[in-house]
């Protein structure tokens, strides 16, 4: 271990002021505080009630979204392999050709899903984080700012958030906007006001439609032709059909989903494990419970509202609301993307009504827009702006508030 | 060239860039710019009245009576944007159908009346035929440039004729959707505006 | 400053809305016949284009599209609710969109799923000719997609069953889902197949995933993936024109005029 300490400190005067890769400080500098403990140390009083840093906070999430990822892993083999079983082929790349070099057969059962899952998945996350970090460190340099952890949740959100068949360039091109427009032009980590995973996913959905949503990209076969067999998230099913494509799905089907082996976007798929996750992030005071609380109410509040109106012409309005958190990106939206601290609202007044708002368009869009099944996304994104609008009320009433008992006080 | 009139034709272009410094006419600039052609003819337009009403507007000035004097500028404008329409219909066709109400909604541009008001109604005929061009031009500028990236990535061509093949026409290139919808254009100006004032930092707000 | 007295005032915004009629109605009446006769040459491109004379993008001049117009296109009226030909319209300068919004030319549609509510009384349908021969119908259609309204052509061989062509001139899809509709590829899958079955009623669909070739299938078309509204709109709004509210009725005269004649 000294000897690293050593080699490290050997190489600090080239990139302190001064020194000739100057410019690549921040490279250095993240190198050498991911391996240890920094030196420099505070200076004046300092304030600190608990040592929640950055890395921290960081870490919790990912933890909560370790399962996950496994889960997406096995659900992407499971769903491919269902689909082969009931007649589908197996996509003509690389993936199918190295699931089978490596001995697999298309069976569904546990270690091959697991591996044909991890096939599609890791190369995904692999090109985020390439593409994450690269425009990361780019910007650090220029900016001569130190690198810091805040790609690193986004590194994992976004992967969870597409379908395991995206072309690997869309991930890159998707990541690269969504850190570049969504956090760096804002002035980097924290200073955000959208959810950058979400920039990226909203960038990719709306510049290249066709491999993300639709009937074709949620499952890793090629099932045209295959008569009976519906690649479709059953969001977009029960989009289509309404309550009787979902009675269809038969007596275990909800069960099913909120477990998750159904297909849809690689992560958003089991609601039980988000409750998981759900449970890590607010244990530790991470994710506010008032949000998802929040949120919770709204989709409660609004699919029941639409439920006692009904519609005969538009299907969607009879789904109800133990459907709609099982359905789409609901639960996984809800746990780790409307909690994101940074672009949410931060007063805790604040909290319940931008999670109301935000469950009541997320059934709004899911339900009234025609082409959009999937509204979590725009609904996270749409609150995400008026996330600050919110606090400033919250903030003033109770500045009036004060106000006034001072006054009444005198 | 005098050194005030080369202010009043090239300022407009970087240093006071209407659409980018004054964050003016985005309306049009979002609507028109899914095409390289609609943008170029647009630009003409919008140049063609801007330099027009200025230069009539300047013209009779010292005549206008003050408490008229937006109405009048107003029906200057208005019988300017009618005319470019009647000739865009008559020589343009195709281009002038694309454009549909645009062309109409110049009017509501606020470059072109703030321009009569701020510049024209005190300056020579001269000047504010140029200053008249110059914010045209950058108001061109931007166009062409939104236009330029938004026709490239959203469709693969310029000027309509094919420069990236795309994938569904045989070719390699995935056209990006985004372009083509309105907040593509958003999103251009947004990055425009972003590196101009990087690069200008004058420019910036305090 | 200056004062101005009212009557200066008057007098000066009167001169200027006197310049400034003048200004707009002369170049109003000078450029009103080249407008005219763009909006003609318009029409007339958008039908050579579905009736495969030109290519579409395709630069041409006013006066070889007449020429190619005048020597292979026959326009004829019809009575949308009888199928009769109608002379009394005057086809240089009906305009069928503007007439569906005009209460005096048209009437409330039937109920319909195409999305259509007005429907003009009078409607232009086109027939490619190669002497006196008949060889392509062209008709209107328009209707819903998912966002925006529809409009196009269909195109029929002389049997009114087998259809040459499908486009839409005009509609406000997503680009790279419904907008799609534009493809010339997919447009292609449009050709060879039959608009009505067998005992005659209006068949031809867009599905949901691939169709087989025409000759297999010939009452199905592939969807466009990603865009089921868009399909289900042209399928609906397809069916709507080919069934008896829309051109069954000119369709069938003209069937039973062919095999007379």
């Amino acid at each position: 271990m000294r000897l690293l300490r050593t080699f490290l400190d050997k190489q600090a005067p080239l990139f302190e002021e001064g020194g000739k890769l100057e410019k690549l400080f921040p490279l250095w500098e993240a190198t050498d505080t991911l391996l240890y403990s920094p030196c420099s140390v505070n200076t004046g009083t300092i304030h600190v009630r608990d040592g929640l840093d950055l890395k921290r906070m960081m870490g919790v999430v990912v933890f909560g979204l370790l399962p996950i990822v496994f889960m997406s892993m096995l659900n992407v083999g499971r769903q491919a392999h269902l689909a082969i079983a009931a007649g589908a082929t197996p996509l003509e790349n690389w993936q199918t050709g190295l699931f089978q070099a490596l001995g697999f057969d298309f069976t569904n059962a546990l270690w091959p899903n697991f591996v044909h899952g991890a096939i599609y998945f890791l190369p995904i996350f692999i090109t985020c984080f390439a593409a994450g970090g690269a425009i990361e460190v780019l910007f650090s340099v220029v900016r001569k700012h130190e690198i810091n952890e805040g790609f690193f949740v986004t590194g994992f959100l976004l992967p969870l958030t597409l379908p395991p068949t995206i072309p690997l360039w869309q991930v890159a091109l998707g990541t690269i906007f969504g850190v570049f427009i969504g956090k760096e032009i804002f002035g980097g980590t924290g200073m955000n006001i959208l959810n950058p995973a979400l920039v990226s996913r909203a960038f990719l959905f709306f510049a290249y439609p066709a491999q993300i949503s639709g009937d074709a990209p949620w499952i890793a076969a090629n099932f045209v032709g295959v008569d009976g067999f519906s690649g479709a998230t059953w969001l977009s099913q029960a989009a289509s059909g309404g309550m009787d494509a979902i009675n269809n799905l038969g007596a275990d089907a909800w069960r099913q989903a909120f477990i998750g082996f159904i297909p849809g976007s690689m992560g958003e798929t089991s609601t039980l494990l988000c409750i998981v996750g759900a449970l890590v992030i607010v244990a530790a005071q991470i994710g506010s419970w008032r949000t998802i609380v929040g949120l919770t109410l709204g989709t409660f509040a609004m699919s029941f509202l639409l439920n006692q109106v009904g519609s005969d012409t538009n299907a969607m309005f009879a789904l109800p609301f133990h459907w709609h958190i099982v359905l789409g990106g609901w639960a996984f939206g809800t746990v780790f993307m409307a909690t994101d601290p940074v672009s949410s609202s931060f007063t805790d007044k604040g909290k319940w009504i931008y999670g109301f708002m935000t469950g009541v368009l997320v059934v709004l869009v899911r339900v009234v827009n025609p082409a959009y099944p999937e509204g979590m996304m725009l609904a996270i994104l749409f609150m995400n702006m008026f996330a600050p609008l919110i606090d400033h009320f919250v903030v003033q009433a109770n500045i009036k508030r004060r106000a006034a008992r001072h006054e009444a006080v005198q | 060239m005098k050194a005030a009139h080369k202010k009043a034709l090239f300022d407009p272009l970087v240093n006071d860039n209407p659409i980018a410094s004054q964050v003016l006419g985005i309306c049009s600039a979002l609507a028109v710019t899914t095409k390289l052609e609609t943008s170029v003819v647009m630009s003409l337009a919008v140049i063609a009245v801007m330099a027009l009403s200025n230069l009539s507007i300047s013209v009779i000035r010292n005549f206008i009576p003050p408490s008229i004097r937006i109405i009048v500028q107003l029906t200057i404008i208005a019988s300017l944007v009618i005319v470019t329409d009647q000739v865009l219909q008559a020589f343009v066709f195709d281009i002038s159908k694309q454009l549909s109400v645009f062309v109409g909604l110049i009017i509501t541009n606020c470059i072109v009346m703030g321009r009569a008001e701020a510049f024209a109604m005190q300056n020579p005929p001269v000047d504010s035929f140029l200053d008249g061009i110059g914010n045209g031009l950058g108001y061109s500028l931007i166009l062409l440039v939104v236009g330029f990236f938004r026709e490239l990535l959203g469709a693969g061509k310029l000027f309509g004729y094919s420069v990236m093949p795309l994938v569904t026409e045989g070719g390699w290139y995935q056209p990006n959707g985004l372009m083509v919808l309105a907040p593509g254009a958003f999103f251009l100006i947004g990055i425009f505006i972003w590196l101009l004032r990087n690069f200008k930092p004058e420019l910036r707000e305090s | 400053m200056k004062q101005y007295s009212n009557a200066y005032i008057i007098g000066f915004a009167a001169g200027v809305c006197l310049i400034c009629s003048i200004v707009v109605a002369t170049s109003a009446v000078v450029l009103k016949e080249r407008q005219d006769l763009n909006k003609v040459l318009d029409r007339q491109k958008k039908v050579l284009i579905v009736a495969d004379l030109l290519e579409d993008g395709h630069a041409i001049t006013a006066d070889e599209a007449q020429q190619l117009f005048d020597d292979n296109i026959r326009i004829r009226a019809i009575d949308i609710e009888s199928g009769d030909f109608d002379d009394t319209v005057d086809t240089l300068t009906y305009d069928q969109r503007k007439a569906t919004k005009d209460p005096a030319l048209s009437r409330v549609a039937p109920a319909n799923r195409a999305g259509i509510t007005r429907l003009p009384l009078k409607a232009l349908v086109y027939e490619r000719v190669a002497g006196d021969e008949i060889e392509l119908l062209i008709l209107p259609i328009e209707g819903k997609g998912l966002w925006s309204t529809l409009y196009g052509f269909l195109a029929l061989a002389p049997d009114t069953t087998t259809i040459e062509g499908l486009t839409f001139y005009e509609h406000g899809e997503t680009p790279g889902l419904g907008g799609e509709i534009d493809n010339p590829r997919w447009k292609a899958l449009w050709k060879g197949r039959s608009a009505y079955d067998a005992e005659g009623k209006p068949a031809i669909t867009v599905i949901k995933g691939a169709a087989g070739p025409a000759e297999d299938d010939p009452y199905r078309v592939d969807g466009l993936s990603g865009s089921t509204l868009t399909g289900r709109g042209v399928s609906n709004l397809v069916q709507f024109w080919l069934s008896d509210d829309g051109f069954a009725p000119f369709l069938e005269k003209f069937r039973a005029e062919r095999s007379a004649g």
